[in-house]
């Protein structure tokens, strides 16, 4: 799409932060303000949804096989973000039981891996990011 | 929604007050304040035996779907536990249940005018110099919360609680609002909740009224920075005091994006004013604990905005926003105090 959604998401929010929010008070004042900030966060996923969920799900597939799961899908076939969330929610959800099943083991393999899960955990709340966010 | 208009309530109060003649309302309109109640002002006037009144009102309403679990007789029998000990609120007026009249229910409080309670005016250059009475009477009032006795308090209507068993009462209750409103899986909430439960903190050194959202935006204050009143008590509950002090520490409602706690003033400092009002010795390793219940609180609270969005319930945009906001920047807090951010 031209112009590029980043830009124009940024350029429509600062119209209504210029442009209509002067003119509000109160409730509506706050939803326009709410919206804008809306915007500004749909320029900034707009560009790295994709790859950061085909980033994330091939990150989360080798920890799996790792710990001798094997992922709920092999690989990203269809890279639409709806499909690419779709398999990165199941994939977190295998996470969710290995990390578990790992902290009921004492041995450095689960430790390592454990470790290994937490890095990309870290990664992964990185690339999520939302530049607006207090922390 | 059903729309609130000034013909409505004045139909109601004629129906609800056989005394009052000449009823009029002025100036109805709906403020930007909180996710999870509808809140209205408005102006109020009517003659009685005792001649002609003028009032100034605050509405509150209960949306058909909400982001947190209360109803509108928690939050005014709240208000009225806590009036006249210590803590400044607003004093409750009436309270609607029947959903009839408004399309939910609603209560009627003072309305105490002309004050401020922007998170994010504080962090103006302008308030900077303020900061620190605001700090003082920020967390001084927490404490004073914290000190009262639950014994004094008429806090029948809220759900029981023990020293013991606080803790994983309220952690139980918030994992199963993330069950309920789930919005895809969540690794590091769920293996904060685990390491939760296999490391409890110790009883409760007391048990009291915990605000339960007690933070900046929470509170009304003056153009010197007194704090008038504290605002929002629809999370209040018997548990730790720990709790309110943990939730005012939250990284996410560090709203100058820097060190200073709900953008007011550092870790420590509200730590040492809380101390010294609650008359309470915090136990770094039980506040740590609270802290992380108030990420999986935080979490839960974040996703039942995403959920009634999704859902249709409830379109406010500030449910959507919330979400996006909050969601991330919640589990990052949860890496930090679990060391491994």
């Amino acid at each position: 799409m031209r112009p590029f959604v980043p830009v124009a998401a940024a350029a429509l929010a600062e119209r209504l932060r210029s442009e209509i929010l002067p003119e509000l008070t109160g409730f509506r004042a706050g939803n326009v303000a709410m919206t804008a900030a809306m915007f500004d966060m749909i320029g900034e996923e707009w560009d790295r949804a994709a790859a950061r969920l085909f980033e994330e799900n091939a990150a989360i597939r080798a920890l799996l096989l790792r710990g001798g799961v094997r992922p709920p899908q092999d690989q990203d076939d269809d890279l639409r973000i709806s499909a690419l969330d779709a398999n990165n929610d199941a994939l977190r959800q295998a996470l969710i039981t290995l990390h578990a099943a790992l902290e009921q083991r004492d041995d450095a393999g689960a430790r390592a891996l454990e470790d290994a899960i937490w890095d990309e955990l870290r990664r992964s709340v990185e690339r999520r990011t939302i530049s607006s966010a207090n922390f | 929604m059903k729309p609130l208009t000034e013909e409505a309530l004045i139909t109601y109060l004629a129906q609800r007050m056989p005394d009052w003649r000449d009823i009029r309302i002025e100036g109805l309109h709906r403020l930007p304040l909180g996710a999870s109640r509808e809140t209205f002002r408005f102006d109020l006037s009517y003659s009685d035996a005792n001649g002609r009144h003028e009032d100034r009102l605050i509405l509150r309403r209960d949306p058909p779907a909400s982001n947190v679990d209360s109803d509108r007789r928690h939050e005014y029998e709240s208000y009225r536990a806590i009036h006249g000990h210590g803590v400044p609120v607003p004093r409750m007026i009436l309270l609607e249940e029947d959903p009839e009249h408004f399309g939910g229910a609603i209560s009627l409080a003072e309305d105490l005018r002309g004050y401020h309670n922007s998170e994010y005016q504080l962090q103006e250059a302008a308030w900077r110099d303020r900061l620190p009475r605001i700090a003082q009477q920020f967390w001084t009032s927490m404490g004073t919360l914290a000190a009262v006795p639950v014994d004094a308090l008429d806090l029948s209507f809220m759900k029981p609680a023990t020293p013991e068993g606080t803790a994983m009462q309220e952690l139980d209750f918030w994992e199963a609002t993330l069950d309920k409103n789930d919005v895809g899986a969540e690794p590091i909430t769920r293996a904060a909740i685990r390491w939760m439960r296999r490391n409890p903190p110790p009883p409760a050194q007391k048990l009291a009224m915990v605000h339960g959202d007690f933070r900046a935006g929470n509170f009304l204050y003056d153009d010197e920075g007194h704090l008038i009143a504290v605002l929002d008590w629809e999370m209040a509950h018997q548990g730790d005091p720990l709790e309110d002090l943990a939730w005012s520490l939250a990284r996410v409602f560090s709203f100058g994006k820097d060190e200073r706690r709900s953008g007011i003033a550092l870790r420590e400092e509200a730590i040492a004013i809380w101390q010294a009002a609650s008359g309470l010795e915090v136990d770094p390793a039980a506040l740590h604990w609270w802290e992380l219940l108030n990420c999986i609180k935080g979490q839960g609270i974040w996703n039942s905005c995403a959920h009634v969005w999704s859902e249709g319930t409830n379109r406010d945009v500030i449910h959507a926003y919330a979400a996006w906001w909050l969601r991330n920047a919640q589990d990052r807090a949860i890496l930090e105090l679990m060391g491994k951010l």
